[in-house]
């Protein structure tokens, strides 16, 4: 499979997005979709920069709504799989109100959040994900307020498969990538991520000591003990936390698509007549 | 021409009522126009509707009223002004408390116990709406029969018991005029005309169906609702996708989404929801996706007169979007061109990759009006979007031509691969900040929309060829110019005609001046303030009016008012 494009990553050295660039493109070559069947729409900000650098099917999107461009993708067309690619300023600030939607519609997406806790490509303001008295230059005094929980607020909006990984441990993003991927229904992926230039306090070696592991007999199949874990702020375990199948996905709810993609139902011949009747 | 009203609180079946005795006067061959008022609340408020009828032209309200019926104080109160001596008034004195000897009311007053009556067929007082239904046939001359068979019909879903309640409440309102002798309309003969009523919302509903629509995202804002629910009810029988989105940014680009992914695509809302989608309307610029957007007009500033008409974001449409970029406005004025001018708006859309908008109004998509019933088959085919691509993977979706057109992929189309882009690009849709490719690219979006004049809506002149009097309108005001000309050449031949602009962007400059020249005097009228449509003839012609009526209150023109400008010359 062809994904490379003509333009090299412009992503500073030692970036995040380099890992989670590579473990995408290694996760679409091992999940083997037809080109054409796959979609990736983009968020703008540093990971969303990303659609030069890969090539397939790509929608660059406007800050903060790329998901409502894949929903509107994954609803035309559920045939194709529609991946997010985003950060945590444009998919936590912006566009939260979109991913909590998202995630309640269930719609058969899978986002993935390169979550750098700042505001990289306009330079190291405090995103939502920025830790509490963090100095940046939109937060002279410090990040007054507690992160959000994303993956918290993800499992609370209806999220049916949520996880999280880290930019560095490239096969374990891949692999979750794929597993989100497979999933039928709509899969959050938190990736945390080191941002070399504008983050001096969540740096590799912070991630090194503060990363841990879901506990050794976790089960991912309860919301609850999935949010317990989101919580946890001694260490910020990385796996899957959560995923069921007892929730049908968007399209699958739907009697119209039943027949097929709304888009193979294009009305080639119109009746109106039914549409008529009630104001005879 | 007769003229019906009933108002009341909200919540008594005012809205019902309207749209009963609206196809009751259609199915016995008359042409019917209905405008409603109604508060933004649900229940509590002063609501009324308006029901004008007759043989022909029928295509606005008219002030003075031949039925009221008042189902409260306010209904007599707030109306005064719309009696005269021959004006029938049914009000139901049991209820109504009013000092009747102090009321000096035009017209005839009869005092039907409408609650009473229902109270007494039905245990309940909800059906007293149905006893001046009843009451109503008998005075227009309408045969009653019909009206069962419209109520069942209507109630059918609700049950049999319901349906025969509000059948008796009819019957016994409609005996009780009549065997009181009271004076009633001569008989209408029951004529076959093949008509449909519907409202502008239904009407835009049933042209995006035409047209092929096949995602609809929207968040519900008055007066737009409608047509959410129109479309959401008609998922049942056409294979369509109707999403209540989060709200009006996710709606636009969910429509964007669908759009890129080769489903046509819609949305509409009002101005405030507008304002949420503009960002969104520059991404559709510059991705060059197809786009049809309707904006029902309410009076702002903000929330405004969420539940009243205007014209005035005539001016905030055009220019709405950050950067530069072309459109294309179309103003359907009347019912038939809501459903006309939004199918051609999807084919409009795909073939030119662009976005294209219906400016309609409160006024126009919230009233109803008989119309002759649309033909039921339509075909549509697609347009511009690559097939077969080249096995090499040479295509490039923004390729510079001539034309400004390129040939769009969509995803699931082998050799098709491309980036859609919000950045400026270059042919393959890569980011480019170069010199030369951002100043091709914005010139190949701007030429793209260079020779499409002959495939849009024209100016249209109404009314004699040469008039002492020429009016420049557009959009719900063309119901109504129709009229008001109407009345201005009865009284003297030949006084009053009309230009109605369908199509406000692109401007064609030329084929309105040919028009305009020929006028001896030329008044342009217009539901806003601030002169919008003026100002864009001005901007793209030079010419300047030397008169004009604007109206800005919420309410639509009355043809009335129009003739009393014209004869009384005051103003």
């Amino acid at each position: 499979m062809n994904l490379r494009t003509p333009i090299f990553p412009t992503w500073c050295p030692g970036c995040g997005d380099f890992g989670i660039w590579g473990a995408l493109k290694m996760a679409i070559t091992e999940l083997n979709i037809p080109e054409e069947k796959l979609v990736v729409v983009f968020d703008v900000g540093c990971s969303g920069n990303m659609a030069d650098f890969i090539r397939v099917y790509g929608f660059h999107a406007l800050h903060g709504r790329s998901i409502p461009v894949a929903e509107g993708i994954a609803m035309a067309n559920h045939d194709l799989t529609v991946i997010v690619v985003g950060g945590d300023g444009g998919l936590y600030g912006e566009g939260m109100g979109h991913f909590i939607a998202a995630a309640k519609t269930n719609v058969n997406i899978t986002v993935l959040v390169h979550n750098n806790q700042t505001y990289g490509l306009t330079k190291g303001q405090a995103s939502p994900t920025t830790m509490e008295g963090v100095i940046t230059g939109s937060t002279p005094f410090g990040v007054i307020e507690h992160p959000v929980n994303p993956l918290g607020i993800a499992l609370t909006a209806g999220a049916t498969w949520v996880g999280r990984s880290y930019a560095a441990n490239i096969p374990l993003t891949k692999d979750l990538i794929v597993k989100a991927v497979k999933h039928d229904g709509f899969s959050h992926l938190d990736i945390f991520q080191p941002c070399t230039t504008f983050n001096k306090l969540n740096t590799q070696a912070w991630f090194i000591e503060h990363l841990g592991q879901l506990p050794t007999d976790y089960v991912p199949n309860s919301k609850l003990k999935a949010w317990e874990q989101s919580e946890r702020e001694d260490k910020y375990p990385i796996g899957i936390f959560y995923e069921t199948n007892k929730v049908l996905p968007f399209h699958k709810r739907l009697p119209n698509l039943d027949k097929g993609t709304l888009i193979s139902q294009f009305p080639t011949s119109v009746d109106l007549t039914a549409a008529m009747s009630e104001f005879k | 021409m007769n003229n019906w009203k009933i108002a009341g609180l909200a919540g008594a079946g005012i809205a019902v009522t309207g749209t009963l005795y609206g196809k009751l006067a259609m199915h016995h061959g008359l042409h019917v126009f209905s405008y409603g008022e109604y508060p933004s609340l649900i229940r509590g408020g002063h609501n009324t509707m308006q029901v004008t009828t007759g043989e022909h032209d029928i295509t606005t309200q008219q002030k003075i009223l031949d039925v009221l019926i008042a189902l409260n104080a306010d209904g007599i109160t707030l109306h005064k002004d719309e009696l005269d001596d021959k004006s029938v008034i049914l009000v139901d004195k049991s209820q109504v408390k009013l000092d009747w000897d102090k009321e000096k009311l035009s017209g005839t007053l009869i005092d039907l116990p409408m609650y009473p009556i229902s109270l007494e067929v039905t245990g309940s007082g909800l059906s007293a709406n149905m006893v001046a239904l009843g009451a109503s046939c008998y005075l227009m001359g309408f045969d009653i029969t019909i009206l069962h068979h419209l109520i069942k019909e209507t109630f059918g879903k609700k049950g049999e018991e319901i349906v025969t309640k509000n059948e008796l409440a009819a019957t016994k309102g409609y005996e009780y005029v009549k065997a009181r002798h009271l004076t009633a309309k001569q008989n209408v003969k029951v004529q076959q005309v093949d008509q449909i009523y519907l409202s502008g919302n239904e009407a835009v509903g049933l042209g995006a169906l035409a047209g092929g629509i096949q995602f609809y995202a929207a968040y519900p804002m008055t007066p737009a609702s409608s047509l959410l629910e129109f479309l959401a009810d008609a998922q049942k029988k056409y294979p369509i996708l109707v999403k209540h989105s989060e709200d009006e940014i996710g709606a636009i680009n969910q429509v964007i989404g669908a759009s890129y992914a080769g489903a046509r695509a819609m949305t509409g809302t009002s101005g405030g929801g507008f304002a949420l989608m503009v960002e969104g309307l520059s991404l559709a610029a510059i991705t060059e996706l197809p786009l049809v957007i309707m904006d029902g007009q309410r009076p702002g500033p903000a929330t405004g007169l969420p539940t009243w008409t205007t014209q005035a974001d005539l001016q905030f449409v055009l220019h709405a979007g950050h950067g530069e970029f072309k459109k294309i406005v179309l103003a359907p004025g009347d019912i038939e061109e809501c459903f006309t001018m939004t199918k051609l708006a999807f084919i409009l859309a795909e073939q030119w990759q662009t976005q294209v908008y219906l400016l309609t109004d409160k006024y126009l998509i919230e009233s109803s009006m008989s119309v002759p019933t649309f033909k039921d088959k339509y075909s549509n085919i697609r347009y511009n979007i690559g097939v077969d691509l080249p096995e090499d993977d040479t295509y490039k979706r923004y390729v510079l031509t001539d034309s400004g057109h390129s040939l769009r992929s969509v995803p699931g189309t082998p050799h098709g691969l491309s980036l859609t882009n919000s950045y400026e690009h270059d042919e393959y849709g890569y980011a480019t900040e170069e010199a030369a490719m951002s100043m091709a690219q914005i010139d190949k979006r701007l030429k793209k929309l260079d020779n499409i004049s002959s495939y849009l809506p024209k100016s249209i002149l109404y009314g004699p060829q040469t008039a002492d009097i020429t009016f420049v309108c557009w959009g719900s005001t063309k119901l109504v110019m129709q009229h008001a000309i109407n009345l201005l050449n009865q009284t003297k031949k030949d006084t009053a005609n009309f230009i109605q602009l369908g199509c406000l962007a692109p401007f064609d400059s030329s084929e309105f001046m040919e028009l305009a020249q020929k006028a001896k005097r030329l008044v342009m009228i217009e539901g806003n303030a601030l002169h919008q449509a003026e100002s864009l003839i001005r901007e793209h012609t030079g010419l300047e009016f030397k008169e004009r009526l604007n109206r800005y209150d919420g309410r639509p023109f009355y043809a009335e008012d129009i003739v009393s400008y014209i004869t009384g010359g005051t103003k």
